[in-house]
């Protein structure tokens, strides 16, 4: 049996197909988002399925999470928020406390030992503290995403940025760049504004271990500025930006045991 | 066995009116297809929503849709129009108990912009006049009041502050600045009494009304005040208001021993809400609360007795008991009787009777009996696995409360900021006394800890297994207490609570809101298998 897991996210699409009763993962992909979701979840999931000499037919169940979750083929949809957490609970058993920072929108999330969701709290009003400010941070600056950890981790003075709203935030980068400051203080300042954005969802209290999912999680740099923000250990879990949809594919073959 | 009744769209509305139509339908003068709100009145947001199919349902909300039409009406009648804002449902109760006198709330323009979908452009007119999106968005009054499109202007004005929302003071004396005047009268910040002091004790604090349990029971330590719970007390009539006097005797339905299998709260239940204030702040509410009186009577030109009080608060304790025993039932049956949406609606109408307190009584006694046909029929409006969700403060687009059971969640409990307007009046004290007493329990008034013990104490009486504490953009009254409230339920109850915000408009968030919405209830549902 197969089942699989469809993350259609605001960036992009990832699947994970597992062998439940092997608990392995069989193929794994992303591409980017596009205005037809529901063609592009379609390719990779017919990609990667004939990439293991598999067919749609040996599917037996799937489950579909992220933004687009209701416009891609699946038999049931699960919101991302419970998709990773199971992902995250699957690679990273000891979790309590789960921080996503995806495209659009961040979360925090509280686990119960078992990895069931106790609690979370979500920003999606506004695109500071996501992976979309980010992506405007290194389009002003002219570098790539992969390089703002390398920047930030040069700088000797992290720039102080105190708006959090994007549009805001973007005019405060221009000024600074307008002022002589350094590039990579500009970042340093960012990722830590992005990650005091982050904590302040957490509210009083953070459960250890805390293990830290998304795309977002893949910008180096990012894991320290919140780990000195919450004034603890953060773990970067094994490939971040497929957690949803590794939970996704989990709890179909939860749903397909009934 | 559950039959499943299905909520209509307001297309399916046009087709069931003229199934009623058929039958005997038997409407007020206010009645009609719902429409006509959207042809007639422009209130749009009425497409987007989805009814109880019932005509308790249609006539609850032509009653809330037709407010304007009242007040334009008692105006022409050359009926006193009292504006009271901000206490939520103390000075209504002053108010009625005149002859030939309304009262409304224009505070409650703020859903206008909601149910016309912005195309009544309040929210720009207040933007103008420099009260913009960070204030709440009560705010659209200020614009109600510019156009006078909406009520007429009253003729009297009274304005509660002190221990209100600051967003409210200033949107108040913006629009005393317009050359409105108004009467304030203050409502201090509910403090615990000091050791020693001499206190008194709130509505609220003792269990909610239940069978067997006479109205505005004690709770103790007011011993000269307590009565016996059995000693019933009698509505006086006074003759000078014969609308009023019309079953006058306790006419209001008895709660059954058991309705549909359910059986009906007990008395043993016992919560741990002592709501005390000092004894020098209810008399000094009460002294407020008699210069509000003497500006009601010197508008209206006769006196507010006490007897003319008593026969008010009667009356309003006949449709919070009403309200009651509607929000028990349709909280504790086994599947939901009515939707969220127009159990909301239900709520709100205890703040002011809709502008009519008599007829105010029959829409929720309407919504009531049907109701308990439904429980009793094992018939409800939602999946019997339906989360049980606790629901505080409004929201500010009624789209929402359709949201919520989209998801696959049933509202088990509500707290809209004005639980003081819901318990009952103390018909035993001195009308005055029992005003303030009244308006001392505000939830606004006191510190937040008292609000979340009541949230706490309601959602654990009711069941909660998720709860959504939803915010208002710009009202700043809110924007401490949902972290209070929230940790308070995790901590107490140990569910799964999710703060959302609810602008007048949800369209653009919808996508985001859902998917709190049901995350949360997923995370409920996680918890009930093993």
């Amino acid at each position: 049996m197969i089942t699989a897991g469809i993350d259609a996210g605001s960036r992009s699409t990832k699947i994970v197909l597992l062998d439940p009763a092997a608990r392995t993962v069989l193929a794994a992909g992303a591409v980017d988002q596009g205005v037809h979701p529901e063609r592009i979840a379609g390719e990779l999931l017919d990609g990667l399925l004939a990439g293991i000499g598999r067919s749609r037919a040996d599917i037996a169940r799937t489950v579909a999470t992220g933004y687009a979750r209701n416009t891609v083929p699946a038999d049931t949809t699960i919101t991302e928020i419970t998709c990773h957490a199971r992902g995250v609970h699957a690679v990273c058993p000891a979790a309590r406390t789960v921080i996503e920072i995806g495209g659009q929108d961040s979360k925090l999330l509280r686990l119960e030992p078992e990895g069931r969701v106790r609690d979370f709290a979500m920003n999606d009003r506004c695109a500071a503290g996501t992976g979309r400010f980010l992506e405007m941070v290194a389009q002003r600056l002219g570098v790539g995403l992969a390089d703002l950890g390398p920047l930030a981790a040069a700088s000797a003075s992290p720039a102080a940025i105190s708006s959090m709203c994007v549009v805001f935030a973007e005019t405060e980068i221009i000024g600074l760049l307008a002022s002589g400051a350094k590039g990579e203080d500009i970042v340093a300042g960012v990722l830590d504004a992005v990650a005091s954005r982050v904590v302040t969802m957490a509210g009083r209290r953070v459960d250890e271990p805390v293990a830290f999912t998304g795309g977002v999680a893949r910008i180096a740099g990012m894991a320290a500025a919140l780990s000195t923000a919450l004034g603890l250990p953060v773990t970067i879990v094994p490939t971040p930006e497929m957690t949803g949809a590794l939970g996704a594919a989990i709890l179909a073959e939860g749903k397909e045991r009934g | 066995m559950t039959r499943r009744i299905e909520t209509l769209t307001l297309e399916q509305w046009d087709a069931r009116y003229d199934a009623l139509r058929a039958g005997p339908l038997r409407e007020p003068a206010y009645g009609g297809p719902l429409r006509r709100h959207v042809r007639e009145g422009g209130d749009l947001r009425l497409a987007q929503l989805r009814f109880d199919p019932s005509a308790a349902g249609l006539r609850l909300w032509n009653f809330l849709l037709t407010e304007e039409d009242r007040l334009r009406a008692a105006r022409a009648e050359g009926h006193l129009l009292v504006g009271a804002m901000k206490d939520l449902g103390t000075v209504p109760v002053l108010a009625f108990a005149l002859p030939r006198t309304v009262a409304f709330y224009p505070d409650g323009a703020w859903w206008i912009p909601c149910i016309m979908q912005r195309s009544d452009r309040l929210l720009h007119r207040a933007d103008a006049m420099g009260v913009d999106e960070s204030f709440c968005p009560v705010r659209a009054m200020l614009g109600a009041f510019e156009s006078a499109a909406h009520f007429p202007l009253p003729d009297v004005l009274l304005c509660s502050v002190g221990a209100a929302c600051d967003d409210f003071s200033a949107i108040a004396q913006r629009l005393a600045a317009m050359g409105h005047p108004i009467t304030w009268w203050e409502i201090p910040h509910r403090r615990p009494p000091e050791p020693g002091e001499e206190s008194v004790d709130l509505p609220g604090s003792a269990p909610l009304r239940t069978k067997g349990n006479a109205a505005s029971r004690e709770a103790g330590g007011d011993a000269g005040d307590a009565r016996d719970e059995n000693e019933s007390t009698p509505i006086p009539c006074i003759p000078c208001i014969p609308a009023l006097s019309e079953g006058c005797e306790d006419a209001s339905p008895k709660p059954p021993d058991c309705v549909g299998g359910i059986p009906a709260p007990t008395t043993d239940a016992v919560w741990d809400l002592p709501l005390r204030a000092p004894r020098a702040l209810v008399d000094f509410v009460a002294g407020e609360l008699q210069r509000v009186r003497d500006v009601l009577a010197a508008a209206a030109g006769c006196e507010l007795t006490d007897d003319m009080l008593r026969c008010g608060i009667a009356h309003a304790n006949r449709v919070r008991r009403t309200l009651a025993e509607l929000r028990d039932l349709a909280f504790s049956a086994p599947v939901a009787p009515l939707p969220a949406l127009e159990l909301h609606i239900a709520e709100m109408l205890a703040l002011h009777f809709c502008s009519d307190r008599s007829e105010c009584l029959r829409v929720l006694e309407d919504l009531l009996a049907e109701a308990r046909r439904r429980v009793r029929a094992g018939e409800g409006v939602l999946d019997p696995a339906a989360v049980r969700t606790f629901w505080v403060n409004p929201v500010a687009d009624l789209r929402m409360m359709n949201v919520l059971e989209e998801c696959g969640g049933r509202v088990c409990g509500t707290e809209y900021l004005f639980t003081h307007a819901l318990d009952e009046i103390p018909e035993h004290l001195p009308p005055l006394e029992a005003l303030a007493r009244t308006a001392l329990a505000d939830p606004m008034a006191g510190p937040a800890r008292d609000r979340a013990a009541r949230v706490v104490r309601d959602a654990r009486r009711w069941s909660a297994q998720a709860a959504v504490v939803s915010r208002i953009p710009g009202a700043s009254h809110c924007a401490t207490e949902g972290a209070v409230i929230a940790d308070a339920l995790r901590r107490e109850l140990g569910i799964p609570v999710v703060e959302l915000e609810t602008p007048p408009l949800i369209d653009p968030m919808l996508p985001g809101l859902r998917t709190r919405i049901q995350a949360l209830l997923e995370a409920a549902r996680d918890r009930r298998t093993p």
